[in-house]
């Protein structure tokens, strides 16, 4: 029997252990996400338009990543709200970076891999760059959301009449904490898939030069920056966000106590 | 930051390379092609005229040839600061300088990072970025120079050590540190032991070692260093999760059953393990992309790229997920045990 079916075989077995039905909903998941990627390669190789592509890709995937890993329905909306701004900003910044840093494709390292292989292909992979970077962001913004909108919501179930500035003090020490441990999430998952790539450039002796200007590093330094600071900014909204509409409830009440 | 860009836009004195702007571009000949999968491409010579910027401050002339698409050859654009170097006498472009961009995104995130935390907790952290990655260095250094090197055992030492640092100066000596640190290894190890297992039993089928890029070692040790290391950052967050919940529990009240803090730590760990999940997914199926295309583009079908492109990063996915899951019954258990039995000697 194929590895990997047995090993996804564990993996369902495990979360159905672990999560019962939410363990169910997690592993679905994870296949709609396969799918959406899928289809978002597919797209992008029928030429369609590469921004909008990415853009109604990385909702779904946001949405399923967001919808499908908690029940509260409170938590997931601003969870969700928090990374489509975030994930927003990223992508302007992509651009950015992508325009003036020219990430895109592949280089002489890879020539044996590319053996027999048609280099011009008529597909823009200045594109295919920017759905990488914009892809690999996705899941660490989705998670630094949901983690810190999950526990300030915690916060003020226990004490539902917090004022603003002391809901703000706890939204900083929670989110110091988060930012410290999704930070080294990114990170370790980060150079843990470059390894290999790691080990080749320092084995042939690449000079510092070459470390930081060639193409393949500098684009996976910047995949890995561009996450830290999508978990940096969705921890910054959704404290925001979590503030403001807790005193716009409160507001509210207040109102509707005076009208009794 | 823009004085970093700035002092980054003039460092080529710093390079030993010589390094050049681009003043002026002549795009000369267009060369419609079409390869045997009928993909329409369209190549151009590029006349850069280049002046340089340390050395001398002469100019001088590179050609280059591109192809719309981009795939291995690069356009390059009036403003764009090139690394050359100097082969019997002519000069060819090494690599577009980026440590201008690279810089200034990295300079952009320790500010803002500055602004949100103030000096005194991000030091912290950024303290704890900067010694992993000497540590990582040092871990590659080692590996190289050792000929028969173990790679999964170099970088399972390197784990532990990155997983101690971090935690200690995320969390300090306490017993919550020491109980996160055991969880997280000891996922960690079964996560091994089950991929082991798997590939043992099921004699290698479906999996292509061979397909990994980059390779200068056996190549299923380095899949499973890689994994090692990839793994841990996610089980670290969920563990420090779990033990900080629980530990919250005994501070309220530190009379409570075994069951109460498994059932508590289970329903923390059901909430976010979805999440931890999906970072990883997405970091190792965006890795697979530039190749899914190029294989695409050159007329493979899609059985073939899912078994041969996609496969070590589905497989590293699946492996990094069954960690994710693992953890948090492990740290249940680890703490409960810990915490209801240290109650009893009092």
């Amino acid at each position: 029997m194929n590895s990997i079916s047995v090993l996804i075989i564990i993996l369902l077995m495990l979360m159905l252990f672990v999560g019962r039905w939410q363990g169910l909903k997690v592993f679905l998941g994870l296949i709609f996400n396969f799918v959406a990627i899928f289809t978002m390669i597919i797209l992008i190789n029928w030429q369609f338009n590469v921004y909008v592509v990415i853009a109604v890709i990385s909702v779904i995937i946001l949405a399923i990543a967001i919808y499908l890993g908690a029940d509260s329905s409170l938590v997931t909306n601003r969870a969700f709200k928090t990374s489509l701004i975030v994930v927003g900003l990223l992508m302007l910044l992509t651009i950015m970076m992508q325009y003036f840093g020219q990430f895109q494709g592949f280089t002489t390292e890879n020539s044996e891999e590319l053996e027999g292989l048609s280099m011009t292909v008529g597909l823009n992979f200045n594109n295919i760059a920017m759905a990488v970077m914009v892809i690999s962001v996705l899941g660490a913004v989705a998670e630094a959301a949901m983690a810190i909108v999950a526990d300030l919501n915690e916060v003020l179930e226990r004490t539902p009449d917090m004022t603003s500035s002391s809901l703000y003090a706890h939204s900083r020490i929670i989110g110091e904490q988060i930012l410290g441990t999704a930070i080294n999430t990114l990170f370790f998952g980060v150079l843990g898939s470059n390894l290999p790539l790691l080990i080749w450039f320092t084995r042939l002796k690449y000079s510092l030069a070459m470390f930081i200007n060639a193409k393949l590093l500098a684009a996976e330094i910047v995949t890995m920056l561009l996450g830290m600071l999508g978990i940096l900014l969705s921890i910054w909204v959704a404290s925001w966000l979590t503030v403001h509409e807790h005193m716009r409830q409160k507001r509210l009440k207040i109102t509707d106590e005076r009208n009794i | 930051m823009l004085s970093v860009w700035i002092f980054l836009r003039h460092d080529a004195f710093l390079y030993t390379n010589p390094v050049g702007e681009v003043v002026s571009v002549k795009e000369t000949i267009n060369q419609k092609t079409t390869d045997e999968h009928n993909n329409n491409d369209v190549i151009k010579n590029q006349r850069l005229s280049v002046r340089l910027l340390n050395k001398n401050h002469g100019y001088l002339k590179i050609e280059n040839s591109y192809a719309e698409s981009q795939v291995i050859t690069n356009r390059y654009r009036i403003g764009d600061q090139l690394l050359l170097e100097n082969v019997d006498g002519t000069m060819h472009i090494l690599s577009l300088k980026r440590d201008v961009w690279v810089g200034t995104l990295a300079v952009l995130l320790i500010i803002l990072l500055i602004v949100y935390g103030k000096w005194r907790s991000s030091r912290w952290l950024l303290l704890s970025v900067l010694v992993n990655l000497v540590l990582f260095g040092l871990a590659l250094l080692i590996d190289i120079h050792d000929k028969n090197a173990n790679v999964l055992l170099i970088f399972s030492v390197l784990s532990i050590l990155f997983a101690t640092i971090s935690l200690l100066l995320v969390l300090g000596k306490t017993l919550q540190m020491l109980l996160t640190l055991l969880a997280t290894l000891l996922t960690t190890i079964f996560t091994i032991i089950i991929l082991m297992i798997v590939l043992k039993i099921t004699h290698n089928v479906g999996v292509h070692f061979e397909t990994m890029s980059y390779v200068t070692q056996v190549p299923s040790s380095l899949f499973m260093a890689q994994t090692v290391i990839g793994v841990l950052g996610a089980v670290m967050d969920e563990s420090s999760d779990i033990v900080a919940m629980q530990f919250g529990m005994r501070r309220e009240n530190n009379q409570r059953q075994f069951s109460e803090y498994w059932d508590a730590g289970m329903s923390v760990g059901r909430d976010i393990m979805g999440t931890l999940i999906n970072v990883l997914f997405m970091i190792f199926m965006a890795e697979t992309l530039p190749m899914v295309f190029l294989m695409l583009r050159n007329g493979n079908n899609w059985s073939y790229i899912m078994d041969q492109i996609m496969n070590l990063g589905i497989l590293q996915s699946v492996v990094s997920a069954i960690g994710i899951v693992l953890a948090i019954p492990v740290t249940s258990i680890i703490v409960g045990l810990v915490v209801t039995r240290k109650r009893v000697t009092k």
